[in-house]
């Protein structure tokens, strides 16, 4: 892409509806130029400036693995102007895309590593990201163990692929919702505390946190508390991007743009960071 | 190439020569206040103006500006046209100073974290072919501190030709390449007289003695990174009303929002000056926002010039200008906040 500053066209393929409210929905789009196609290289944690002309734009975290090929996959929550207006979109509609932008999850890393991942709510877009990667070259890495928090079961993202993940012997489900609900055979409580019961071992393993900031800021206290380091500790942080490309000035934390220093940072790279989370 | 003069009575003429192959910018009056202008005779500059009430960075880049234009059939890049390079007359050396910092965001490649390069090119193709005729200061103003960053009055930092101001004529002299190439080319130039050297030097150093003498900005960027926690910010920001009137008029300050303007189905997509005084700047669609407080986008501000900058690219982000001391409607004074940091530190966390 020679100029960042102008999205390529995409092209909506699939619409899934996450939640019965229908405010959380993924889609699955295409590039509509094959050159773009071509040149579009990405890894699990980087985002993209989604844009509706006449709305503006905002970044989301990509979904899809880069194992998957022919599409990219957004999961969209409705909250402003330009996510409502995503929302109205059809099969078939265009939609410009920026990106990929920022930096991504330590996937070299992870090789010969247990993982441990723990996502909140609809921040599960990444995780997803990473953990399809990661299964996709399962025999590269030991444990996987995903502590997923939602704040009632209507609210997790992916509920088809979680059922299949659920089944397999090769991946540690935890589920957990904030407040018992009739029906719930799952943990409740909040993300942090549940950290804390399932315990996972340091013992060789990197621990990938996403989430909402609340969420990310009672984590990484409790991890350090179970013993580990802060190299092994990697989280995905948001602020309001616009430029994505470390120039408009307004997602700093300290010297650091989450746009294109970010947004996935290590524990020990917070450490000296003001105003994280 | 050695100095040259330019006598004020020819300077009508100057101004047609440069011209002709240049798009001419200086200093005048717009809407009451003073500010850089596309000017073609002499009669439309201001000669008088000290520091203009706004900054130059709008010449390169301007308070709005399109990066694309859209509607039913897709999106394009407007053509660029083919238009002159930019000739600055005028400029100080605050001012001039700006726009090297800004180069450093705007004119560096940006290394993308997957190894892509990325050079703005909307800012790059003005100022590459720009030439800066920078104008020395002789008369400082009360609310000039260029010299805290160890320049000077006749500072000549960001400029192709350092001119003085010297009465009846002006003296000129290269700086850059650039500089001399244009300097070889106008004709209304003479050579420059014995004396003309040292009348230069004289004049910089009585403009040199009206300063007030600087803070010592050394260590400052630490001072103020361990002072990130402390109340310190609640007692500066107290009066700041947010009123953003410091970053607009600021020569360094480039924060920008992206906004769409259309109608129907047909617009532009713009990058238009934005502020962190306004809490809209960080606030997000979910209506959590990490800097909600008047003394945290205070901090901000301050942090962003004295210490993130200076971390990320080695230099201060701010030349001493004085427009913000100017604009401010509650005189907040930016060297007093410094000063008060600098006290704060000694005081408070110093002597324990």
């Amino acid at each position: 892409m020679g100029n960042y500053c102008v999205p390529q066209q995409m092209k909506v393929e699939r619409i899934g509806i996450e939640d019965p409210a229908r405010t959380l929905r993924t889609y699955d789009l295409s590039f509509v130029n094959d050159s773009d196609r071509d040149a579009f290289k990405y890894l699990p944690g980087q985002f993209c400036e989604l844009s509706i002309p006449g709305k503006g734009e905002s970044p989301f975290g990509i979904a899809s693995s880069p194992t998957e090929e022919g599409f990219l996959r957004f999961t969209v929550n409705r909250t402003g102007s330009v996510t409502n207006e995503i929302h109205y979109l059809r099969n078939g509609d265009t939609i410009g895309l920026r990106g990929p932008l920022g930096n991504w999850y330590p996937v070299e890393d992870l090789k010969g590593m247990n993982v441990l991942i723990v996502g909140g709510g609809f921040a599960f877009t990444t995780l997803r990201s990473l953990l399809i990667y990661l299964m996709d070259s399962r025999d590269d890495h030991k444990d996987i163990t995903v502590i997923y928090g939602a704040r009632n079961p209507d609210l997790f993202i992916y509920k088809d692929e979680i059922a299949l993940w659920k089944q397999r012997s090769d991946i540690q489900m935890h589920l957990t919702i904030d407040k018992p609900v009739d029906g719930w055979d799952k943990k409740t409580g909040f993300v942090p505390a549940v950290v804390k019961e399932v315990a996972p071992s340091p013992e060789n393993t990197m621990a990938i946190v996403c989430g909402p900031p609340v969420m990310i800021k009672y984590t990484l206290p409790v991890l350090t508390q179970l013993g580990f380091s802060d190299e092994r500790i990697y989280t995905s942080l948001e602020r309001r991007m616009k430029c994505g490309i470390g120039k408009c000035g307004r997602c700093n934390i300290g010297s650091k743009y989450i746009c294109i220093d970010g947004p996935v940072f290590s524990m020990a790279e917070l450490k000296n960071i003001p105003e994280t989370v | 190439m050695n100095m040259v003069r330019l006598d004020k009575k020819k300077f009508g003429d100057f101004i047609l020569e440069l011209s002709v192959e240049h798009a001419v910018y200086a200093p005048g009056n717009t809407g009451g206040k003073t500010d850089f202008i596309p000017v073609s005779s002499e009669d439309e500059i201001n000669l008088k103006t000290l520091v203009t009430d706004l900054s130059p960075k709008g010449i390169f880049f301007p308070h709005s500006e399109v990066l694309y234009e859209y509607d039913t059939e897709g999106i394009r890049v407007p053509e660029k046209e083919a238009g002159k390079p930019i000739a600055v007359w005028g400029m100080r050396g605050c001012d001039s100073r700006s726009l090297l910092m800004l180069n450093k965001v705007f004119g560096s490649a940006i290394q993308m974290p997957d190894n892509k390069n990325f050079q703005d090119p909307y800012w790059k193709e003005k100022y590459d072919s720009s030439v800066i005729f920078g104008s020395a200061c002789n008369m400082p103003q009360s609310t000039c501190f260029c010299n805290w960053f160890g320049d000077g009055p006749h500072s000549r930092e960001g400029m192709d030709v350092f001119v003085v101001d010297a009465g009846d004529h002006y003296l000129m002299e290269p700086v850059s390449d650039k500089g001399s190439n244009i300097l070889g080319k106008l004709t209304c130039l003479t050579d420059s007289l014995e004396g003309d050297a040292e009348a230069a030097l004289k004049l910089a150093s009585e403009a040199e003695s009206t300063m007030v003498p600087p803070m010592d900005v050394n260590g400052l960027g630490e001072l103020l990174n361990d002072l990130y926690d402390e109340p310190v910010w609640e007692d500066i920001s107290a009066k700041c009303i947010n009123c953003g009137a410091c970053t607009f008029s600021c020569p360094t300050c480039h924060c920008y929002d992206i906004q769409d303007e259309g109608k129907g189905s047909s617009g532009k997509r713009i990058r238009i000056w934005d502020s962190c005084m306004f809490p809209i700047f960080t606030m997000e669609a979910s209506g959590h926002n990490p800097r909600a407080l008047s003394s945290q986008r205070v901090r901000q501000r301050v942090m962003h010039k004295y210490s993130y900058f200076l971390e990320k690219y080695g230099d201060f982000l701010c030349t001493g200008c004085g427009r913000c001391i100017t604009v401010c409607p509650v005189n907040l004074d930016i060297r007093e906040v410094l000063k008060t940091i600098n006290v704060y530190n000694r005081q408070g966390i110093t002597n324990g």
